[in-house]
């Protein structure tokens, strides 16, 4: 299972971000540049359509290539109370023609992207993953040099943490608790609940780039 | 890694394997000073697709199997041997799998019996049965030769030990005899240097001709 929240960053205030990242963390931030592929199964195949994700990592001197399957999202009353979202996801390394596997078995490239940024893995009431990205498409099948972003000036921000079915609340509350500390930059919210940019992004950007992200907390 | 042969009981026509050729092969092993180490195991399962409509099943491949071998415990081996294809994964794919439920474990084999050390060699002697059964189906084993992991430059050590096995085996007459088949390794991209995607390659390659044997010969029951 993950927690997993989701807000977007004007690219302009990114660096103020990963003052504040680095600041909150303690580590240093890593290098971001996957190459994604999303799989659905063609007409015939399966009870229900089925999806996969190949992820490329591209940042590797030979890239590696994982698949990962997004179960349905946990529902429920607690569910829907709580401002993160659980699901199930699975992953598992691959050899590099993974792809000929899943087109063999009747897979379909869906859509391609390539995610370029960065992300910060550290420990902190959970094990937490933030990553800051922008999403491009390319313009040509698999040109991942010739890639052009869906939204300019916009960036993604995700804050992921694994966690499973008996520890999940104390993972739900350290995610939350954690996204309050980058309130003033963006606000996080499960995924497909879009709030936009907040209005305090600019001031405390400048505040954040004018004290060099001394804060401690 | 040891490079390794892995090589499947052919049946004289018109016999079957049984327990009893296991259990002589067995003796052999220990019979030239193999000392018996513990077991081992392997599972392969076929998988067959989960189509909504069965007319169209024929454009889904119709080979696809999936192998979970004791030398790498936490890897799992997709392989397409129509199309030369060998995938590696970790053993989470499996969780993957039955999430997507696009394909469905048709039947599944345990390949299992003890290992036996022989000096530099290791000789793996199993039965093949079905999951959650005891019905014989095969005789398999593995040959590895510990030193070299070049699968070019141990063909010659590799033979002359199997000429050692087989005649150490044909005194005791039995209705068959062991087969060596050495898969295309380049044609599924596999290089010289010995890896556990060339043993997945080599259970494909013995289960087709397992699966070869057994058709024959119950046509030829037909027949007869």
């Amino acid at each position: 299972m993950e927690c997993v929240v989701q807000g977007i960053i004007e690219t302009q205030h990114v660096e103020a971000l990963e003052i504040l990242l680095q600041g909150l963390c303690g580590v240093h931030r890593e290098r971001l540049r996957i190459h994604e592929l999303c799989l659905k199964s063609g007409p015939n195949l399966g009870l229900v359509a089925s999806e996969v994700r190949l992820l490329c990592d591209l940042e590797q001197s030979e890239p590696t290539w994982t698949v990962r399957q997004v179960g349905s999202a946990m529902k429920g009353a607690g569910a829907e109370q709580i401002s993160v979202l659980v699901r199930t996801a699975v992953e598992s390394k691959m050899s590099k023609n993974a792809l000929r596997l899943f087109y063999a078995l009747g897979y379909k490239l869906d859509h391609e992207l390539l995610r370029v940024g960065f992300a910060f893995h550290f420990q902190r009431g959970a094990q937490i993953t933030v990553t800051v990205s922008s999403i491009n498409k390319m313009l040509k099948l698999h040109s991942t040099d010739e890639a052009v972003p869906v939204t300019p000036g916009i960036q993604l921000v995700e804050v992921t943490a694994l966690a499973s079915s008996e520890n999940y609340s104390e993972v739900v509350a350290a995610v939350s608790s954690f996204c309050e500390y980058l309130a003033p930059l963006l606000h996080l919210s499960k995924p497909g609940v879009s709030t936009g940019v907040v209005p305090t992004a600019a001031a405390a950007a400048a505040s954040l780039m004018s004290d060099g992200g001394g804060a401690t907390l | 890694m040891p490079i390794k042969w892995v090589l499947h009981w052919q049946p004289n026509p018109g016999t079957t394997v049984n327990t009893q050729i296991l259990t002589e092969v067995s003796q052999c092993a220990e019979g030239i000073n193999g000392v018996k180490e513990g077991r081992w195991k392997a599972t392969l399962s076929f998988y067959k697709p989960m189509v909504r409509e069965q007319a169209n099943a024929s454009e889904f491949p119709r080979d696809f199997l999936g192998i979970s071998l004791q030398e790498q415990p936490n890897k799992y081996y997709f392989v397409i041997r129509g199309q030369r294809l060998i995938v590696e994964a970790e053993s989470t794919i499996q969780t993957i799998m039955e999430k997507l439920q696009s394909y469905k474990t048709r039947v599944a084999l345990n390949f299992e019996g003890f290992q036996y050390q022989l000096g530099d060699f290791q000789l793996r002697v199993g039965k093949v049965v079905p999951i959650h059964s005891e019905n014989l189906r095969g005789i398999v084993m593995e040959m590895e030769y510990l030193p070299i992991s070049s699968w070019e430059k141990s063909h010659q050590i590799m033979g002359e030990f199997f000429d050692i096995w087989r005649e150490a085996l044909s005194k005791r007459s039995l209705p068959g005899h062991f087969v060596h088949i050495e898969p295309n390794f380049a044609e599924y991209g596999l290089l010289d240097e010995y890896s556990s995607q060339h043993t997945a390659a080599q259970y494909a390659s013995i289960m087709a001709q397992m699966i070869a044997t057994a058709q024959s010969q119950s046509a030829q029951a037909a027949r007869n």
